[in-house]
């Protein structure tokens, strides 16, 4: 037999051996939740893409001022992407005298490719799923169209030369998130009956969008190669960017994911070594014995290799499978309509997870198996004898490396890798020397105290460096698992403030100067709250500092959408909420000529404090200058402007104004009036968009919830193989009390008062750590509030008191019951 | 495999020159051992006696090629072990030393059965599972096949250690203390068992005690105080 069937062989027989069981369970939980983030990362990613294109109503779609006649040449022909073709321009529609001004989108009969077109047979319907292309002779027309037109369903309308009957009143459609400032109100008609209106003249302005749908490989192998075909007019937009609105909380989700998976993934490392740790402890007689037999290095090195990697694939397939049955319930339970959509589960995360699993078993028990197979053959008659020493240097290295290449991996980034390894080392560091302090400060206790309690707190004292371990193992776990919680709780708390239930669900764009009492008048009759209203006027931005922008700007920047289109710029002398001062200072109400920058509009265009900025407004010119720079939450669900000027500088020019509202889902009665009595105001309806960001709120806390599962079961995991490696010292204790004449109730409450003493300290400990360590995180990792957690000073204690305590009493109790004889038996 | 005649090995099996152990404590160093000599010829039985502390169990560990000896020469079946290093020993242990201990020594995970396979395994007899079989009977222990240390009595469990011993057929035998740990009926028994099975087999035997009468079983007996024949 060989030395790896043999090493197969003894692992099968020692199968219900405690420490192969928790390092099985550590690694299972690890690779789990390695396992589980991809599954879910992966399809949580495709569910906000989905939304996105939902959104935009297609997976890809690019915009250009002309027809696009050549294609690259992975384009759509050969490929399984599906396409869509449509129209977009301004015309007149007319009916009898009244005339206004549309913008008419002619659409193909795939149109659209993602998300759904709903038509009503009255405005503010909730109406039902249909293809946006009406039937030949007719048009869909947006809700606010009617009042000003005098028109109802049914009625005829004229665009250019031709007639067509109004058949429905579009109640939803994609792209509610593109440009929403100074639309015209929308009309669908079919794209073959645009000639038929002869609106569209050579010159005409008309925009064409091109729409894609397919696989995600597909489609990015179809943006590689059109991009560099793209001129500066012409935009290719990803289903991502259609929820731009919603980055920052995707973007919160997906670090808090992954670092809470690789929170979990250290958190087994440990339990691994633990485990490891105690096993290689267990066999060095087992290894003398087989040296002794006549094994060599190479041959023990072979055996328990082997027994380390079939573990290790055992553990990591069992990961991987319970990963994979995770993320299936919880796509069944959250993401229903996903679950049946998205293609089965990727290999690419089952290789990640089995590879971290192995590398995390590497790391965590090479060092002990090194220690193991250099066990000296005469042990076998001295059983005193330690193995033969590893450089300290040799086992770090494996380890470190093991681990660093883990973090690395999973940060990305060399400054997050930076930051997490300080932080761990400092941790372990801190961690140790408050382990000390506790114990020392637990002496007194244990002096005031008496019978087995004294006895059990003795115990404590007197391993003093095995109980520092300990401490330091439960209050590693204690503390990761609390800090993850808390920045959990506080990341929800930060997303459902952001959409608070009365969010904002219909803006009113276009609201001219003297409407503006009237409106207001007009919203509190109906009770309705609205945001501040805020004027508008729309301008180009074209110089810095005296310099045309482009000529101020490298090559690769000239090409920002922010030149290639007209901003909404206001004026307000109150720092709007969600906005946030990160340079300068608020200008406020000093009527100058200054401007505050939304900060990513700043580092587009590398514009500063300081730098006057020229804009083109109709035909006039105007100069500012920024005085500050601004955050701004986009998924705040309010007007946000990129640029706000100070009071006065444009308060001559013609403006109108925009305001959010909030309209309860049973009083949208009122907008068909609200459209009636203000028929320029446009209504742009959001309530769709908000219910569809919630749902992918929701899906992303579902998977939070689950990871914290499993940073709990690693937790756990650390805690047992603690308690176990303890177990053999204590058992050798209990013997000896027991034949001394200590009663069972006697050694029982001795092991009680050590365990709850340990968890109790360990959960103090872990609640100064994580209030420090949120303080530190919070702000700079997720940009939360700073706020203090007192409850956790008594909940932390408390379940680290519970667990510890309950834990440790289920892995030890039996030594309080096996009669001393058979308990020495076990321990030769 | 047919039990090897002694014959056809080097005569002796064992030999040790000058042999010394030397180890570092607190108070400086403390000789063990010292200028031993000893030839001990293939098939011969060889107690090794002496109080505790005597230096017993460091020859036999140095005998067997288990530790280096700070000083002096060993030939272990023909091979000069300082020539060897620890895994080159270990190869020349392998099926042709057999081991007994005072604590037995069993794998408690592994069945009576399975600890007797061990080492066949290791040796890689073919026939290695009726050999372990045939070994268990002969210790008497038939019936116990499936049980583990555990539920064994310390008398069966050393059986169970000489029938693991014995069962590759190796030229020599080292038994550390085998009756330390057994009262004295059992105790009997086990040494009965212990000479049967070396006569039949033809083995060298070379055994740690301090019982007289497991001593006086033996050819011969070398007699240590502080680490010195006496």
């Amino acid at each position: 037999m060989n030395f790896a069937r043999l090493g197969l062989w003894l692992l099968r027989r020692e199968r219900r051996s405690g420490e192969w069981r928790v390092l099985l369970l550590a690694l299972i939980v690890g690779v789990g939740s390695v396992a589980t983030t991809g599954f879910l990362g992966d399809r949580i990613k495709r569910a906000m893409n989905e939304q996105g294109a939902s959104f935009l109503g297609a997976d890809l779609l690019v915009t250009s001022p002309r027809p696009i006649e050549t294609w690259p040449a992975a384009s759509t022909k050969n490929s399984t992407l599906r396409t869509s073709r449509a129209l977009e321009f301004a015309s007149m529609v007319s009916r009898g005298d009244a005339f206004q001004l549309a913008t008419l989108r002619a659409v193909d009969a795939a149109y659209p490719l993602r998300g759904s077109v709903r038509i009503a047979d009255r405005p503010f319907a909730a109406g039902t799923p249909r293809p946006a292309q009406p039937p030949p002779g007719a048009v869909y027309v947006a809700p606010d169209l009617l009042p000003l037109l005098s028109a109802k369903v049914g009625d005829r309308v004229q665009i250019g030369e031709a007639h067509f009957s109004i058949a429905g009143v579009v109640a939803e459609e994609p792209g509610q998130l593109g440009s929403v400032f100074g639309l015209a109100p929308r009309v669908f008609l079919r794209a073959d009956e645009v000639a038929r209106t002869r609106v569209l003249q050579p010159g005409s302005r008309v925009t064409y969008l091109y729409q894609f749908a397919g696989t995600p490989d597909r489609l990015a192998a179809f943006s590689a190669a059109l991009k560099p075909a793209l001129d500066s007019t012409q935009r290719l937009i990803g289903s991502r960017e259609g929820v731009e609105t919603l980055h920052g909380a995707f973007a919160n989700a997906d670090r808090y994911i992954q670092l809470t998976a690789l929170v979990s993934l250290l958190l087994s490392v440990a339990a691994i070594a633990i485990a490891s740790h105690r096993h290689a402890l267990r066999h060095y007689d087992q290894a003398a014995l087989l040296r002794c037999f006549g094994a060599t290095t190479a041959q023990l090195r072979a055996l328990y290799a082997v027994q380390l990697l079939t573990l290790g694939l055992l553990g990591s397939l069992l990961g991987v499978a319970i990963g994979a049955l995770m993320q299936q319930a919880l796509a069944l339970l959250v993401l229903p309509g996903a679950a049946t959509r998205l293609p089965a589960l990727g290999l690419a995360p089952v290789g990640v997870a089995i590879v971290s699993g192995l590398l995390a078993l590497a790391g965590a028990s090479l060092p002990a198996l090194m220690r193991l197979i250099r066990v000296p053959p005469l042990r076998v008659l001295r059983r005193d004898l330690p193995p033969l020493p590893v450089a300290a240097w040799v086992s770090a290295a494996i380890s470190g490396s093991a681990l660093l290449f883990l973090i690395a991996w999973y940060a990305g980034d060399a400054r997050l890798v930076g930051i997490f390894v300080g932080a761990l080392a400092g941790l372990v560091g801190v961690l140790a020397l408050l382990a000390r302090l506790a114990l020392a400060a637990g002496r007194s206790v244990q002096k005031m105290s008496h019978g087995p309690v004294r006895f059990g707190l003795a115990q404590l004292l007197r391993h003093r460096f095995d109980s520092t371990l300990q401490l330091g193992a439960f209050t590693l776990a204690l503390f990761l698992v609390a800090l993850l919680a808390l920045v959990r709780s506080d990341l929800i708390a930060g997303w459902r403030q952001q959409l608070p239930p009365q969010a904002p669900n219909y803006f009113l764009v276009n609201i001219a100067p003297q409407q503006q009492a009237a409106v207001a008048g007009y919203l509190a009759q109906h009770r309705l709250k609205s945001s501040t209203l805020y004027p508008m006027v729309r301008g180009r931005l074209v110089s810095k500092n005296g310099a045309p922008i482009a000529a101020t700007l490298p090559p690769e920047a000239r090409d920002s959408n922010t030149l290639r289109r007209e901003l909404n710029l206001t004026w307000t002398a109150t720092l709007p909420a969600n906005n946030a001062i990160l340079a300068g200072h608020w200008h406020g109400n000093h009527r100058a000529a200054e401007i505050s920058v939304e900060s990513g509009m700043a580092e587009r265009l590398h514009l500063a404090v300081g730098d006057r900025l020229g804009f083109q407004i109709g035909d006039q010119t105007l100069a500012a200058r920024i005085t500050s720079l601004r955050s701004v939450k986009w998924d705040s669900m309010q007007p946000n402007f990129f640029v706000i000027f100070a009071p006065g500088q444009l308060d001559a020019l013609p403006t109108s104004s925009i305001a959010s509202v909030y309209v309860p889902p049973g009083a949208t009665g009122v907008l068909p009036g609200f459209v009636k009595a203000f028929p320029g105001i446009t209504i742009l309806a959001l309530d769709k968009l908000i219910a569809n960001i919630q749902a992918v709120f929701d899906q992303i806390i579902g998977a939070i919830q689950l990871l914290l599962g499993f940073l709990l079961a690693a937790g756990m995991a650390v805690v047992i193989a603690t308690l176990l490696a303890s177990l053999d010292a204590r058992q050798q204790e209990a013997v000896l009390l027991r034949t001394l004449g200590a009663q069972r109730a006697y050694l029982a409450k001795s092991l009680w008062s050590e365990f709850l003493a340990l968890g109790l300290l360990a959960g103090l400990l872990a609640s100064a750590c994580a209030e420090i360590a949120m303080a530190l995180i919070a702000e700079r990792l997720f940009d939360l509030p700073l706020r203090l957690h007192p409850w956790l000073w008594l909940a932390l204690p408390l379940a680290g008191a519970l667990l510890v305590g309950m834990s440790g009493w289920l892995t030890a109790r039996h030594i309080t019951r096996v009669p001393p004889m058979e308990s020495i038996r076990a321990l030769n | 495999m047919t039990p090897p005649d002694s014959a056809q090995f080097p005569d002796p099996a064992v030999l040790a020159r000058a042999l010394s152990q030397r180890v570092p404590t607190a108070d400086g160093e403390l000789d063990i051992l010292s200028e031993v000599e000893l030839a001990v010829k293939a098939g011969e039985t060889l107690a090794i006696t002496g109080a505790s502390g005597s230096g017993k169990s460091t020859l036999l560990g140095l005998l067997a090629g288990l530790d280096h000896p700070s000083a002096g020469e060993i030939v272990l079946l023909g091979q000069r072990l300082d020539e060897l290093d620890e895994d080159a020993r270990a190869r020349l242990r392998a099926g042709r030393i057999g081991f007994v201990f005072q604590s037995f020594q069993l794998l408690p995970a592994l069945t009576a059965l399975e600890n007797i396979l061990l080492p066949l395994e290791l040796a890689g007899r073919p026939d290695a599972r009726e050999r372990a079989a045939h070994w268990l009977a002969r210790v008497g222990l038939a019936a116990r096949a499936a049980h583990t240390p555990r539920q064994l009595s310390g008398g069966e469990q050393q059986r169970i250690a000489i029938a693991r011993a014995f069962a590759t057929d190796p030229e020599i035998v080292f038994a550390d203390e085998p009756t330390g740990n057994l009262d004295a009926e059992t105790g009997a028994r086990i040494i009965e068992l212990l000479f049967e099975l070396n006569a039949s087999a033809h083995t060298t035997l070379i055994l740690v005690t301090h019982d007289d009468a497991l001593a006086g079983r033996c050819q011969r007996r070398l007699h240590l105080i502080a680490g010195r024949v006496a």
